[in-house]
């Protein structure tokens, strides 16, 4: 378990055991979507951002 | 690496006229490796990769809305070159991305990658239907276009229905409310109640998004009646039954008779090794992945719910261009597509 700072609001974000490169958490101070970018040193940034399209 | 979709291009497949196409399809999957490439009994493109338990679906449709666009290059030998064609976006773009980066990927130990080129999807997704019936696959990518960096999770669900009102004949001078003067009330009940549930709704993913696509009205000596055709785009969480249920409770003593196929929302899963691996492999390309969400409805709203495996829709090109008369693809994009979906099926079976 390592903890990291949040890029949005810098609450401090802990990464759970198992933790996967790549995983979205949540920041449980600000509610913003984070990516795990690396686990070994733990880092993240923010989750790609979501789009709204009209058609298929 | 065009040629699969220069050639399934070429061949001109409204939905109902896909044969040439599917056995063009088929042949080509034959001439780039796959174990294995046949119709199937709906009359879909199928090309099978590989041996293992483990089995990626990779869904994509080979039928076009009817209008033929000439097949042709523009800037051929320049830094952007430019494909038209009808389907060369919706949807052979995402479907010969498909064909091509499994074999370019080719058999993966333990691991099949299946490809198919359904039939149908811009009518009742005849060919998804069955599909869905025929496998259970442990990860699903259905093609659709959004953009060689987009992966979209979500596309929204559809009902139609016509709700007719019926009167008996009045004088005009009489003032008792006409069909017409009913149908008319019970459409602003329909936008009101909608814009009520849409308030604090900000995407329009989660909105029920209704539409007036008709009105009829005529009567006879006895009777005067009125119809309104109804579409609405549905959220996750209003499946068809229940907007149904709202028009039947809005409609009062209006019918309200559901019309064609309804199709539930769906919104896939972010947090899955098939989302991972694409974002690594937007990445891999230069790319900032993005996430999206779609107001229309796709094949993956047929299969998801069936299949209950991680899911996402992926494919190169614009989708503003579905259905027009200049539908055109960049082949840049198309190609690191290409390469985004090797590198993540690539990882996605390591």
């Amino acid at each position: 378990m390592s903890t990291v700072a949040c890029p949005e609001c810098e609450a401090e974000v802990t990464l759970d055991a198992g933790t996967e490169v790549g995983e979205i958490i949540v920041c449980s101070d600000c509610g913003v979507d984070l990516e795990v970018t690396s686990v070994d040193p733990a880092a993240v940034q923010l989750a790609p951002m979501e789009q709204e399209d009209w058609g298929e | 690496m065009s040629d699969t979709l220069i050639g399934l291009v070429s061949q001109y497949s409204p939905s109902g006229q896909e044969r040439g196409a599917v056995d063009w399809l088929v042949a080509r999957m034959k001439s780039l490796g796959y174990d294995d490439a046949f119709v199937d009994n709906a009359g879909n493109a199928v090309g099978v990769m590989g041996q293992g338990p483990k089995q990626v679906i990779l869904l994509g449709h080979i039928d076009t809305v009817p209008g033929e666009i000439s097949v042709e290059f523009v800037g051929a030998t320049g830094p952007s070159p430019v494909l038209y064609g009808r389907g060369s976006v919706d949807a052979k773009g995402p479907l010969a991305c498909f064909a091509d980066a499994v074999a370019q990927v080719g058999a993966k130990g333990g691991w099949q990658f299946v490809v198919i080129g359904a039939i149908e999807e811009e009518r009742d997704s005849d060919g998804a239907r069955f599909v869905a019936t025929q496998y259970k696959p442990d990860f699903a990518i259905i093609g659709e276009p959004n953009q060689w960096d987009r992966v979209a999770l979500g596309y929204k669900g559809s009902a139609w229905a016509n709700v007719t009102v019926k009167r008996g004949q009045v004088h005009s001078a009489s003032g008792k409310q006409t069909a017409c003067e009913a149908v008319v009330e019970l459409w602003q009940a329909v936008k009101s109640f909608t814009d009520s549930y849409n308030a604090d709704k900000p995407r329009a993913f989660d909105q029920i998004l209704p539409t007036l696509r008709g009105m009829e009205s005529g009567m006879d000596e006895n009777e005067q009646w009125a119809t309104l055709k109804i579409g609405a785009r549905l959220p996750v969480e209003c499946p068809p039954q229940d907007w149904y249920a709202k028009l039947n409770e809005l409609a009062g003593d209006a019918k309200v008779q559901a019309g064609g196929y309804a199709i539930p929302a769906w919104a896939c899963e972010k947090n899955t090794p098939l989302v991972r691996a694409f974002l690594n492999g937007i990445r891999s390309q230069g790319g900032e992945p993005r996430f999206v969400y779609k107001t229309g409805t796709a094949d993956l709203n047929i299969v998801a719910p069936v299949w209950q495996c991680p899911a996402v829709v992926y494919g190169p090109g614009d989708s503003a261009m579905d259905h027009t008369p200049n539908e055109h693809i960049d082949l840049n994009d198309y190609r690191k597509a290409v390469d985004v979906l090797s590198a993540a099926l690539s990882k996605l079976t390591a």
